[in-house]
This record gives structure tokens, C-alpha cells and sequence, in this order.
């Protein structure tokens, strides 16, 4: 009698809310997490005949690269995609180059202001989550939490009790329906359809100007003396015959002319492989990239995905960097 | 493994499944014996191996202590046993923090001596069981009773995988009888043991994840920026965090176990409705407060020698349960304060409190000054360090702008101040009362209702899942 009472309820209230939130035109989906980065973290060290080719970077390479046309396309490598939304990837660059097992390819997306030593310990909270937290028995949680966010809106935190209760009482607005969509490789699609692009597209260069007015550029000086370290790293890795590929990921309009303004590629970027010993690749190098349109200067479109990666990995095959 | 995942789940649904499948009383213990390594391991692997390895110890110490006729070899081998295993809880817990100190104390001499950094993983539950082999021992050693002959029996009183890693900290006493006679799973234990695993994990993820987690954060975070009334409210949401963290566990941990048909004692009695901190004591983490007074309190001399022992000892082992918590002076701070509150309290009950003061408004202004001293060292217990628990201390006692802040809370902390007064209206209401005997009053449809609920709300609070407090100590 008790159980059946408790699972009428629950169910009926789980379900009417799930109902609710669909009728709004809300839908499932991934959130990405430390427990996903984790999740793909292991997979760099997953034994397979293959060598991994792990994608580090932020954003721009995360909602860019096609991960089923990339592993099509390049069947020697296990694609692995580790670079995190907002943060500059180089604790993750660090944390393999410690690695001793690890032997493979890096694709590092990164621009000349990531590459200042004020940004190395960004992504460091995610390698420690690895190293000290993440254990087999979250390894299954996650497995069963990505079914649970595929299928119900309501496993997404933004439709919880509490923050729902909080946007009632405070009279606030139904949560923002999300252009971008995770995939369980921590891969995603932006949709640019759904928003609109000229916001989108100021309101990114507006963060841009404001990050550079809190957060100056460093003296070209500085900025390379900071990249002795990173070369070290570098070092560490080809020490084992792995290879890191530095790869600045296509920008336009307004964020580009602000980034070349206070990085010139001429003081920073085209400096850099004269310090560290490995391959970089700037967009300008390739016509192909710099064709695709950047909706909101910075990231394409998901229906870009595709003539994207491909050109991408003509281009690192063509200079060979990568092996088809 | 933690209670409030996926994985316990499917674990607890195959463990309990393969449980009642089995027929065999030995055979049952063996599946429950290997369920709690394998939830054990869950976390780290090869700490299983010193887990397994100081069981095995203990249970062969325990039988050479009481096979010993001679009064000297007994009390050699239970030295040895004290050694060993304080000796790896002190490596594990405590051996950065003494070379920190070390070097601290190197340095006001004028010697620079920069101590290695061992980043020592701390095991999960290792203070846990440590305690656990420990009275054993000791209640051997003290004649309280005979040793197991069973490797598997002591294993599984030591490693029953609900109390494993945060407790209650049981006495073999207290589990013998239920690991020797056969046992298995009722409708009753298995309903009312299935209601206080929803309680714990409505305690878990709904109150102490989803509504106190986040404003003690944010404060904790940085308390440098916050006025008095946003400290109050932080001190006060890590208040609810923490017993609404640790009860929900400890409820966790019961209704797993009655659900397999072994009842593990009470671990909270409504605390915040305690009248004094003898009473707080009485109800705030029960198995380790009677830890420390049959096995320190006592063996220190208890309360025999006198008032000033009685209150040296009773400072002492506050101290040094404050200790036990964490290797930080923040810890040890705690646990004075508490150890000075109880001192005081004795002192006057003894010599000022007269008997016919002992008046309903007294005892709930009592109550009230109770749980804002228990609250105060709170703020000390989550502080990051000894300066920022002071920073806190100036915080709270700006009364002024405590009185003038409040208009200024948002919405999120005054649901902290809101649900904090209902967890202590409710501790009030049920003071001398637990969930069994009131779910049990309850009738079913509004039991069911009630459940059903919580456990919406539960499904309804995803979010970050956020470590036990107290599997870190």
C-alpha cells in the first residue's frame, strides 16, 4: 500500500513536470561536466591499436570538429575531445606531458592570449577531478546519468525544484532555451538558428573588449619568456614519441580585428614556433577555413561541422602532421 | 561508492536480490562480505588491500590478547594493536600536518626547513574503521567478551558495507548476535528500511546539496566580502549542510542495513533541539560521542579524581575528537570549543544552576543558546584556516550590521534561513522521537504520499553530486 502510494505520487509529479517543461518547447540533452570531461579523460589511455589524437581548446574546437567524420577520416586515431567551454587548455597540455604512458597526438586550439602563462591553470580543476575524485563507481553513475539527461528534461539542474521555485517567487523568466547541444563525446552543435546572431556576435566582442581591459596583454617579451614552460611540456611528450600540434582556430569581423590589434601575429602567434619545437597552424594559412562563416565571429554553425573538419584535416594531413 | 548515485542503486537492487536468492546463512554473509569490498573498492582499489589487511590483524590480535593468561602479554598485545593501527591513521591522516607544523615551529627558531609534500591520498573510511577494530580490541582486552572464531564474521562487523566508510561507528556488541543468527529480509525491514534510505537522500540531495550547499559555498568561499547578516546565513547554511549531509548518510546507512535485516544503532536524535551540549552530544553523532566516552573519556580517567580531571579530561577528549575529524587546527580548535562549552556547562550546573530554575523558559532559552554556540563552531569546523575562522568570528558578532543586513538577503539565503528554522521546528517537535516510530504511526496512504514526495523532490534536485562530508574524515 505504502509503495504503491509513493510510486503513484513520485511518478505522477516526475511525470506531470516532465510534461510540463516539454510543453514549453524545452528538450533532453548531455550536460557536459567534470564527470564527462573525466569519462573522455580515461579514453586517452584506453588500449586500442590506435593512437589517440586528443583535441584540446576551448569552445571553438569543442563545437567545431565533427568527431564521427574525424575518426571516418582518420582511421589510424582515436579521436578524443577534451577541450572545455571558456577555458584555455594548457593544465590539460601540462597534465599529459605527465603522463608517462601517454604517447600520442595533441591538437591544441589556442590563441595568443591562451598561451600567456596567466591562463595556464584554467582547465586545472577539471586534471585534478581526474587525478584525486573520479573513481570506478562514478565511471557507472555517469554512464547511467547520460541516459537519464538524454531522455528527461528534468535531469537538467536549470528545471530543478529549487531554481524553478526561485524564478517563481523572484517573478524571473523560464530558463534560456539552449543552441548548443552535447553529445556523450562531449562534442557539440551550436544551433545558430535559434538565436539571434547579432546579438550574439556584439555581445562577444563586447565580453572580448572587457576581458582585455581587465585582463591586459602582456609584453611580447613576457608572453615568450612564460612559454619556456609549455615547451617543456611539449619536450615531455615528443620524448615518447607523441606530437603536439598548436592550431589557432579560425575568428572574423570585429573579434578579429580586436585579437590582431592586441595580439599582432607578427609579435606573438608567428613567434611561437621559434620557441617550442612543434608544429602550429594558423587559420590565415588555410583558405578553406577561413571560407566556412563564423556566425558570431568566433564559432560556425552545426551544419558547418562537416566541410570544417574535413578541411581541417586536409590541411594537417597535406603539411603531414596527421596520417590518413 | 556513494548512496546517492546510479551505481549504489543497481548495487544495492543486485545485492539484495542475490541476498534473498541465497538460502544459506554462511553463504549470504560471504555475498555480503564481497558486496562490501567491492563498494569499498568502488573508490580506490588498492586500499582494499590495507582495509583487508588491518581486519586481519585486528582479528588475530584480538585472539592472542584474550588467549594471553599473563596480564603483561595482554596489555603488550593491545599496545601493539593501539600502535598499529593509530600508527597508519596517523601516517594516512596526519603526517603532512605534523611536518607543517614542525617546520612552523622550526621557523619561529630562525630555521628554514621546507617540509616535503607527501599529497598523501587519504583512505575513504579509514578513521571509520580504525575505530571500529579498535573497540574491539579493546572491549578484548577489557574482558567484555570473547573473540569471533570467524575471519568472516569480524570481517563483516568491520566492513559491512553501510556503515563502512562514515559509520555509525558500531560495537561488535551490537552486531554479533545479528551477523551469527540467520537473518533475512522482511516486508516490514524491507519498507521501513526503503523510507529512511528516501529520507537520507531527501536529506542529501534536496536539503543539504541543492538548498544549504550552495550559500555556505559562496560564503565559505569568500567570507572576506560578505557583512554579518550574510555570515549568519553561511554559517548557518553549512549548519543545515552539515547534519542534513551526515543524517541523511546515517539514515542511508540504516535503511540499507534493515532492508537486509540488521538494525545498526541511531546516529542523530533531533540535535538542533538539544537543552545544553551534554545533550547535543546525547544526539549529534551518537556511535562516535559514546566512542570517545567508553574508549578516551573513560580510559583518561573519566570522572573519577575529581571535578578539575573530570573537566581536564572531558577538555581532552574534545580535543582530541576534534583531531580525529581533520589534521587541520581549525579541527582542534572545534573541538576546545565544544570541550569549553561542556566545562562551563558542568561548572554551573554544578555550582550556579539551582534546581527549581529548571523552567520551560529557561530550558528554551537554553536551547536557543545551545544551538547558537553548537552553529558559532560550526563557522570553525568549516573554516579553511585558523585566520579565516577568526575573519568569521568578527563577522558574526557585528550585531549592528547583522540587524540592518538582513533587508538586504536574496531570495536563495532567506530559503536557507527559512528551511534551517523548519529543520529546527521539526528537531523540536520529534525531540525524543525518531522516523521509525513516526513513520510507523503514520497511515499508509499518507506514509506513501509523504515518500512519494520526497522522492519526487529527489528526482527533482539533479545537480553536482557532492561528496559526504564525512568521507573525508
Amino acid at each position: 500500500m505504502v509503495c504503491f502510494f509513493c510510486a503513484l505520487v513520485a511518478v505522477a509529479v516526475c511525470v506531470g513536470t516532465e510534461l510540463h517543461w516539454r510543453s514549453l518547447g524545452y528538450e533532453p540533452g548531455i550536460i557536459d561536466s567534470k564527470l564527462l570531461w573525466a569519462e573522455q579523460r580515461d579514453q586517452v589511455d584506453a588500449r586500442d591499436s590506435r593512437t589517440p589524437l586528443v583535441i584540446l581548446g576551448a569552445s571553438r574546437i569543442e563545437f567545431s570538429i565533427d568527431m564521427d567524420i574525424l575518426e571516418a577520416v582518420l582511421p589510424r586515431y582515436r579521436p578524443v575531445m577534451l577541450a572545455i567551454n571558456g577555458h584555455y587548455p594548457l593544465a590539460v597540455l601540462r597534465d599529459l606531458a605527465e603522463d608517462e604512458d601517454f604517447n600520442g597526438v595533441v591538437l591544441c586550439d589556442i590563441d595568443a592570449r591562451g598561451l600567456s602563462a596567466h591562463y595556464f591553470d584554467m582547465q586545472q580543476p577539471y586534471v585534478d577531478y581526474h587525478r584525486k575524485q573520479w573513481t570506478p563507481s562514478w565511471r557507472v553513475h555517469r554512464r547511467a546519468l547520460d541516459l537519464w539527461q538524454s531522455t528527461a528534461v528534468i535531469a537538467n539542474p536549470d528545471f530543478g525544484l529549487l531554481p524553478t521555485l526561485l524564478r517563481w517567487s523572484g517573478g524571473r523568466a523560464n530558463p534560456w532555451k539552449s543552441h548548443i547541444r552535447f553529445h556523450r563525446d562531449r562534442s557539440a552543435d551550436i544551433d545558430f538558428q535559434r538565436v539571434d546572431t547579432a546579438a550574439a556576435t556584439q555581445a562577444f566582442v563586447d565580453g572580448f573588449k572587457r576581458r582585455l581591459q581587465s585582463d591586459p596583454p602582456p609584453s611580447p617579451e613576457q608572453w615568450l619568456a612564460g612559454l619556456a614552460e609549455v615547451g617543456n611540456w611539449v619536450e615531455q611528450i615528443k620524448r615518447r614519441g607523441g606530437e603536439v600540434i598548436f592550431y589557432d582556430t579560425p575568428t572574423s569581423g570585429k573579434l578579429r580585428e580586436y585579437a590582431d590589434e592586441a595580439f599582432p601575429p607578427s609579435l606573438y602567434w608567428e613567434r611561437l614556433s621559434a620557441t617550442i619545437h612543434a608544429p602550429a597552424l594558423r587559420y590565415t594559412e588555410i583558405s578553406a577555413l577561413e571560407d566556412i562563416p563564423l556566425a558570431d565571429g568566433s564559432h560556425l554553425d552545426f551544419r558547418n561541422k562537416s566541410e570544417y573538419t574535413h578541411a581541417l584535416v586536409d590541411a594537417l594531413a597535406d603539411r603531414g602532421w596527421v596520417q590518413r | 561508492m556513494q548512496f546517492d548515485s546510479f551505481t549504489f542503486l543497481a548495487f544495492f537492487a543486485l545485492v539484495l536480490a542475490g541476498y534473498n536468492a541465497l538460502r544459506d546463512w554462511g553463504a549470504r554473509k560471504w555475498l555480503l562480505l564481497v558486496a562490501s569490498y567491492v563498494f569499498y573498492s568502488a573508490w580506490n582499489p588498492p586500499f582494499l588491500l590495507l582495509l583487508l589487511g588491518s581486519t586481519t590483524l585486528d582479528w588475530l590480535v584480538a585472539r592472542r590478547i584474550d588467549a594471553a593468561e599473563d596480564p603483561r602479554r595482554r596489555k603488550l598485545w593491545v599496545i601493539a594493536t593501539l600502535l598499529i593501527n593509530l600508527g597508519v591513521l596517523g601516517y594516512f591522516k596526519y603526517s603532512q600536518f605534523l611536518l607543517d607544523n614542525f617546520a612552523a615551529a622550526l621557523a619561529s627558531a630562525g630555521i628554514n626547513y621546507a617540509p616535503p609534500a607527501f599529497d598523501i591520498v587519504l583512505p575513504i573510511g579509514i578513521s571509520f574503521y580504525t575505530f571500529h577494530s579498535l573497540s574491539y580490541c579493546i572491549d578484548i582486552y577489557r574482558r567484555r567478551f570473547k573473540p569471533t572464531a570467524s575471519w568472516r564474521d569480524y570481517a563483516l562487523y568491520v566492513g559491512f558495507f553501510p556503515q563502512l566508510v562514515a559509520g555509525p561507528i558500531t560495537r561488535f556488541t551490537q552486531m554479533r548476535e545479528q551477523i551469527e543468527t540467520p537473518r533475512s529480509t522482511t516486508s516490514a525491514g524491507l519498507g521501513m528500511g526503503l523510507a529512511l534510505l528516501i529520507l537520507g537522500l531527501f536529506e542529501k540531495i534536496v536539503l543539504a546539496d541543492s538548498v544549504f550547499a550552495p550559500i555556505a559555498n559562496a560564503y565559505f568561499d569568500a567570507p572576506g566580502t560578505a557583512d554579518s547578516a550574510a555570515a549568519w546565513t553561511g554559517v548557518l547554511a553549512f549548519s543545515g549542510q552539515i547534519f542534513c549531509d551526515f543524517a541523511g548518510y546515517s539514515s542511508c546507512a540504516l535503511g540499507s542495513a534493515l532492508a537486509l535485516g540488521f538494525v545498526l544503532p541511531t546516529n542523530f536524535r533531533n540535535p538542533y533541539a538539544a537543552v545544553g551540549f551534554s545533550d547535543f552530544w546525547r544526539r549529534w553523532h551518537i556511535s562516535l560521542s559514546s566512542w570517545l566516552r567508553d574508549y578516551l573519556y573513560i580510559s583518561l580517567g573519566g570522572n573519577r579524581g575529581g571535578e578539575w580531571r573530570t573537566l581536564r579530561n572531558l577538555m581532552l577528549t574534545m580535543l582530541i575528537g576534534g583531531l580525529w575529524h581533520g589534521a587541520a587546527w581549525t579541527f582542534v580548535i572545534w573541538g576546545g570549543l565544544h570541550g569549553f562549552y561542556l566545562v562551563l556547562e558542568r561548572t554551573v550546573r554544578a555550582h550556579l544552576w539551582p534546581a527549581r530554575w529548571n523552567n520551560a523558559v529557561l530550558r528554551f532559552a537554553y536551547a536557543i543558546i545551545t544551538l547558537l554556540g553548537v552553529c558559532t563552531a560550526w563557522a570553525w569546523f568549516r573554516a579553511t584556516d585558523v585566520s579565516q575562522g577568526w575573519q568569521i568570528m568578527l563577522s558574526l558578532f557585528d550585531l549592528h550590521a547583522a540587524a540592518t543586513g538582513i533587508g538586504q538577503l536574496g531570495p536563495s539565503q532567506l530559503t536557507v534561513l527559512v528551511t534551517f528554522s523548519l529543520l529546527v521546528l521539526v528537531h523540536a517537535l520529534f525531540r525524543n522521537s525518531g522516523p521509525i516510530p513516526w513513520f510507523s504511526r503514520l497511515p499508509a496512504p499518507l506514509l506513501g504520499l509523504l515518500l512519494g514526495l520526497m522522492t519526487a523532490m529527489i528526482v527533482l534536485s539533479p545537480g553536482d553530486n557532492h561528496a559526504f562530508i564525512y568521507f573525508q574524515f
